[in-house]
């Protein structure tokens, strides 16, 4: 898993630490808190190396330790139409 | 990640609230801005307070658009113009994920004619960022005037905003402002909560905007909105309105549809409560003074 951007439809709001996420005008408005907030984050930024890897090193985890729940959540995002792959 | 509805802090649900509604207009190409809550300039609220929804003024030929497109994304109509507030400038939508939204065909106190008041604010608009949407609002000088106007009817619930926006403005700003006053035919209702109302003693809206602004009965307020209206038959429509139940409010506050039987007793009810407001108002006149201590 490479780079990915909001979709053009999603809206995010960051208050007080945390990230919501929601697809307008539909919603529902999803609450990124804590490990999933980061996960975004890392999943959006402009870079080449895999989303595990990178929260894996942020993190000090394992990346074979995380790779499944990790994966699983962005596909998740993805699945809502909220994260769409970063094209190139 | 949750999608808890509770657990979405309401200046969150609000700024989404804007953004979501910029986007059902823009697609169906209608105009709207964006006024109060979020949709204020930091310059003029720097506390940040968003308000409890989210409020557009729409273009009054656009008004029928907004409401099917409203509709077809998921919102539902809570209130009406009909029911929705005495003054009859907005209708409410509420949507599951975003909360209640305002829509105002036109913005009370302003009496210049809704089209040409919305096309002289449009005029002056800009784009701010909310929720990463580009939302259409009135220039800073229009938005102090509509946060004025606004306070001219909370009942010194919404001082503050006179304070910052109109008090500590420089004289350039009140210069922008008056003349937008002005040019809105906004005098009367500006000057009950910018202070001056009394110069307007003899102006057919001064009676209605003192008990707005100052507080008073449900009778006495529709007694002056009786006498504020601009014609005499502007005035008996409002006369026979008075005394109709409002099913919008009386079927929030049973939480479900009224029976005919809940407006039969709502519509004797409420002369009642008008009857009772004025024999205490008399009583207050004429009865025993009371020690203030």
């Amino acid at each position: 898993m490479g780079g990915y951007r909001p979709a053009d439809a999603t809206s995010v709001v960051e208050h007080e630490d945390v990230l919501y996420a929601a697809t307008l005008p539909s919603g529902p408005i999803l609450v990124l808190d804590g490990i999933s907030g980061l996960i975004w984050e890392v999943a959006c930024e402009d870079s080449d190396a895999p989303v595990v890897d990178r929260v894996a090193e942020l993190t000090g985890a394992d990346p074979g330790d995380i790779r499944s729940e990790v994966e699983r959540f962005v596909g998740d995002l993805v699945d809502r139409g909220l994260l769409v792959p970063r094209a190139g | 990640m949750n999608e808890s509805q509770v657990s979405v802090p309401l200046q969150v649900r609000l700024r989404f609230g804007h953004a979501a509604v910029q986007r059902v207009a823009a697609s169906a190409g209608i105009d709207l801005l964006h006024i109060k809550g979020a949709a204020v300039d930091p310059e003029l609220r720097p506390e940040g307070y968003l308000g409890s929804d989210v409020d557009v003024l729409v273009r009054p030929d656009h008004v029928d658009a907004i409401d099917a497109a409203l509709r077809e994304q998921g919102w539902e109509l809570y209130s009406t113009f009909q029911h929705g507030s005495p003054f009859g400038h907005a209708q409410t939508y509420l949507h599951p994920a975003w909360g209640y939204v305002d829509i105002h065909r036109r913005f009370p106190g302003i009496r210049l004619r809704p089209d040409q008041a919305f096309e002289l604010l449009w005029s002056g608009r800009h784009a701010f960022d909310i929720a990463g949407v580009a939302c259409q609002v009135p220039s800073r000088p229009a938005q102090a005037v509509i946060l004025v106007l606004n306070a001219a009817r909370s009942a010194k619930g919404a001082r503050a905003d006179v304070i910052t926006v109109w008090e500590r403005a420089d004289p350039d700003r009140r210069a922008e402002i008056d003349g937008l006053v002005e040019r809105l035919h906004a005098e009367v209702a500006f000057a009950a909560a910018a202070g001056g109302l009394d110069r307007f003693r003899t102006d057919r809206e001064y009676r209605l905007w003192k008990v707005v602004s100052e507080g008073g009965s449900r009778s006495a307020e529709w007694w002056a909105r009786i006498r504020s209206a601009p014609t005499t038959w502007a005035g008996v429509r409002i006369a026979l309105r008075a005394p109709l139940v409002n099913v919008d409010h009386l079927a929030h506050r049973l939480g479900r549809k009224p029976t005919p039987f809940d407006i039969a007793v709502e519509f004797v009810r409420r002369p009642l409560v008008a009857v009772f407001e004025g024999i205490r108002s008399a009583w207050r006149r004429v009865g025993p003074r009371r020690v203030v201590r």
